[in-house]
C-alpha cells in the first residue's frame, strides 16, 4: 500500500465515523428543534458553553452526559439470556453504523494512477453490503424485546418482526430495478451514472429514471429505520415503549442512537441511489476537473453569497426579544461566529484562487474537488434527514396490519411490475 | 366475505352502510395527502426559522406572564384588618376544610383586646397543598386569601416550602383588595 492509499483510507474512516457518530447529537437536536418550530414552539435553545449556544445543539451533549451518569438498572426478573439482553442494543447500533460504511462520500480519487475509493469500506458491492448488514439491525430489536420478558416488549418485538415481513421484500425488489437500470451493484458507479443526463436536459437521477422504484425505496427505508409513519414497534399509546421498555440508561441510549444512525444511513442510501449522491445535478466529476477554472469562479461567487445569507440570518435571529433585559451573550456569539465565518470564506476563496490561477496542480485540484463533493454530500444528507423529521411530524402512525397490507398488497406487486417494465425497456432498447 | 357472514342474520334495512367519502384513486394513493401535509408543516417551519422571535411563546423566566387574573389561586397570604392588626382569629375553619391537611394552627389568647383568639403559630406546608382554595372559602374573617399572584415557589430544601405566620402576613395582595373585607 502506498502512502496515499493509507492516508485516504484513514481519512475516509475518520470521516465515516464522524458522519455517522457526530451526526447523532446533531440529529437529536435537529429533531427537537424542527419539531418545535413546526409546532410553533422554540425547543431547546438555552444550553451553552461560555455563551456559545450554536442554536442549542449543546443540549444533546448534556443529554449524553446525563445518560452516561444514570443508574445502570437491570431488571431482576430476567434470568436467562442476560448477555443477549445487554447485547441486543449493540446489534442494532452496530448494524446501522456498519451499513453506513459502504456509502461513497466523494468520487474515486486518482493519485499517482492509483484509484482510491472515498468510502470507509472500499468495496464494489455496496448495495449487497447495505442490504445484508442493514437487515441485521432489526434482530437487535427482536432479541431485546423478546428477552425483556415483558408483554409490552414482546409485543413490540412481534410488531418489529411483522414489519420485517412487510418491508423487506419491496425494499429488495425496488433495489433490483435500480440495479437493472444502473447496471451495477456499486454505490459509486451508481452516482457516476446519475451525474449524466437523459432526454437531453433532465439529470439522470434515480427519481427521474425510476420514479416508482424510488417511491417504494423511500417508503421501505422509512419502515426499515423504524421512523414515523412506521413506528409500530414502539407505539407508546398502546405498548408503552415497545421493545425498549425494559432498557434503561446507556442500553436505551444505544437503541436511541441506533435509530438516528439508521436514519442517517437511510438518508445516505436514498441520496446515493436516487438523488445523485455527492454530485450536483448535471455536473459530473470529469466536468469539474476539466473546467476547474469555471468551477472555482462559480464557487468563489457562491461561497460569499451563502456566508452572507447565513450571517444575515444569524444577526436577525440570534438575539433576544426587545422585552427581555438580559442578552445572555448572544451578541458576543454572533460577533465571534461572524468573524469565524468570514475568515473561513476568505480562506476558501484564497485556496480557490491559488488552485485555479497560480499553482495549477492537478493533484491539488483533485483533492479540492473531493472536498467539495464531501461538502455537497453532507448538505444533501442533512437535507434528507430534515425531510425524514418533517415527515415524522406530519404523518400519523400506521397500524401494523396496515403496514403489512401496504407492503404485500401494494408495494410488492408494484415493485415486481416495475422490475418487468425496467427489464423490458433495458433489454428491448438494448441500453 | 367476512362482512357478508357477519350481517347475514340481520335484516338488510337495519344495516347502516356508510359510504367512505372520496374513494377516488388519487385519494387512495395517499401520497398527495402526505404532500399536502408536508406543505403545511413546512410552511410553519419556514416562517418560524426565518423569524424565531416572532413565535408566540413566553421566554420564561426573562419574560413573565401578564395574563394572571384576579381569580387566579396563587400562593396564600394572611390579611390584615384596617387598623393593621392580623385578621385571623384562629377558628380552625381553614384547617378543617383543607383536603390535604396542610394547615397547622396553634391558638392563643388575643393580646391586643380586639378579639378573643389569635394564632400563636400558623403553618402552611405548600408541598402538601393542592391549591384548591377551600381554606379561602371556609374563612369567616377573610383572613386567608390566595390573591398574591405568586405562581412560582422555589427553594433548596423542604423546610423552605413550609410557610410560617410571618411569611404569610408579609405577602402582599396582587390585586385591588389589600385588607380583610370582613366586619370586625
Amino acid at each position: 500500500m502506498s502512502t496515499a492509499a493509507i492516508i485516504v483510507a484513514l481519512v475516509t474512516f475518520v470521516l465515516g465515523a464522524l458522519l455517522a457518530l457526530l451526526t447523532i447529537p446533531v440529529l437529536v437536536w435537529l429533531e427537537r428543534r424542527v419539531a418545535s418550530l413546526i409546532q410553533d414552539r422554540l425547543g431547546p435553545n438555552r444550553t451553552n458553553i461560555g455563551g456559545f449556544r450554536f442554536g442549542g445543539v449543546v443540549q444533546s451533549f448534556a443529554d449524553v452526559v446525563k445518560l452516561l451518569l444514570k443508574e445502570e438498572y437491570y431488571p431482576s426478573h430476567i434470568k436467562n439470556g442476560k448477555w443477549l439482553f445487554m447485547f441486543a442494543p449493540i446489534i442494532t447500533f452496530a448494524a446501522a453504523l456498519l451499513a453506513f460504511m459502504a456509502i461513497p462520500f466523494a468520487d474515486t480519487i486518482i493519485i499517482n494512477g492509483q484509484a482510491l475509493r472515498m468510502s470507509p469500506l472500499p468495496i464494489d458491492f455496496g448495495v449487497f453490503w447495505y442490504l445484508a448488514i442493514g437487515a441485521v439491525g432489526v434482530l437487535g430489536i427482536i432479541f431485546g424485546g423478546w428477552l425483556s420478558h415483558n408483554k409490552y416488549a414482546l409485543l413490540g418485538a412481534a410488531r418489529a418482526a411483522s414489519m420485517v415481513v412487510s418491508y423487506e421484500l419491496p425494499l429488495g425488489l425496488s433495489i433490483v430495478s435500480f440495479i437493472i437500470a444502473y447496471n451495477t451493484v456499486d454505490f459509486n458507479a451508481m452516482v457516476v451514472f446519475q451525474s449524466g443526463v437523459f432526454f437531453g436536459a433532465i439529470p439522470a437521477w434515480g427519481i427521474f429514471i425510476q420514479p416508482l422504484a424510488s417511491i417504494i425505496l423511500i417508503v421501505a427505508l422509512f419502515a426499515e429505520t423504524n421512523r414515523n409513519p412506521f413506528t409500530v414497534a414502539e407505539g407508546e399509546s398502546e405498548i408503552v415503549a415497545g421493545f425498549m421498555t425494559e432498557h434503561t440508561a446507556m442500553k436505551f441510549a444505544m437503541y436511541f442512537m441506533g435509530e438516528y444512525v439508521a436514519m442517517n444511513t437511510a438518508s445516505a442510501v436514498i441520496i446515493t441511489m436516487i438523488f445523485g449522491g455527492y454530485n450536483l445535478p448535471w455536473v459530473s466529476t470529469q466536468m469539474i476537473l476539466e473546467n476547474f477554472e469555471t468551477f472555482a469562479l462559480s464557487l468563489m461567487v457562491a461561497v460569499p453569497l451563502i456566508i452572507t445569507t447565513l450571517i444575515l440570518w444569524m444577526r436577525k435571529n440570534n438575539r433576544v426579544r426587545p422585552t427581555v433585559s438580559t442578552d445572555a451573550g448572544r451578541n458576543f456569539e454572533t460577533k465571534v461566529l461572524t468573524i469565524v465565518m468570514i475568515s473561513m470564506a476568505l480562506f476558501v476563496e484564497s485556496i480557490l484562487i491559488y488552485l485555479a490561477f497560480i499553482g495549477q496542480d492537478a493533484l491539488m485540484q483533485n483533492i479540492a474537488v473531493t472536498l467539495f463533493q464531501i461538502v455537497v454530500f453532507v448538505i444533501k444528507l442533512m437535507m434528507f434527514n430534515i425531510f425524514f423529521i418533517i415527515i415524522r411530524w406530519t404523518v400519523p402512525r400506521f397500524r401494523y396490519d396496515q403496514v403489512q397490507k401496504l407492503g404485500w398488497y401494494y408495494l410488492l406487486p408494484l415493485a415486481l411490475l416495475n422490475i418487468f417494465i425496467t427489464a423490458i425497456i433495458v433489454v428491448g432498447a438494448g441500453l | 366475505m367476512s362482512q357478508k357472514t357477519r350481517v347475514s342474520g340481520i335484516p338488510s334495512h337495519s344495516v347502516k352502510v356508510t359510504a367512505r367519502p372520496n374513494n377516488s384513486f388519487l385519494n387512495k394513493l395517499y401520497l398527495p395527502a402526505i404532500a399536502q401535509g408536508v406543505k403545511v408543516t413546512f410552511k410553519h417551519l419556514w416562517t418560524n426559522v426565518n423569524d424565531t422571535n416572532a413565535i408566540d411563546v413566553l421566554e420564561y423566566p426573562e419574560e413573565q406572564p401578564t395574563d394572571i387574573t384576579d381569580r387566579y389561586r396563587g400562593l396564600h397570604r394572611l390579611t390584615h384588618r384596617a387598623d393593621g392588626s392580623e385578621a385571623c382569629v384562629a377558628c380552625f375553619m381553614c384547617a378543617t376544610a383543607c383536603p390535604s391537611n396542610c394547615i397547622f394552627i396553634e391558638a392563643e389568647e388575643r393580646k391586643d383586646g380586639l378579639d378573643e383568639k389569635q394564632p400563636k403559630s400558623f403553618f402552611i406546608d405548600t408541598l402538601e397543598c393542592v391549591f384548591c382554595g377551600y381554606c379561602v372559602e371556609a374563612c369567616p374573617c377573610d383572613a386567608i386569601r390566595m390573591d398574591t399572584g405568586i405562581f412560582s415557589l422555589t427553594g433548596s430544601k423542604r423546610e423552605d416550602f413550609v410557610m410560617d405566620k410571618e411569611k404569610l402576613l408579609s405577602h402582599k395582595g396582587a390585586f385591588a383588595e389589600e385588607i380583610s373585607c370582613a366586619r370586625h
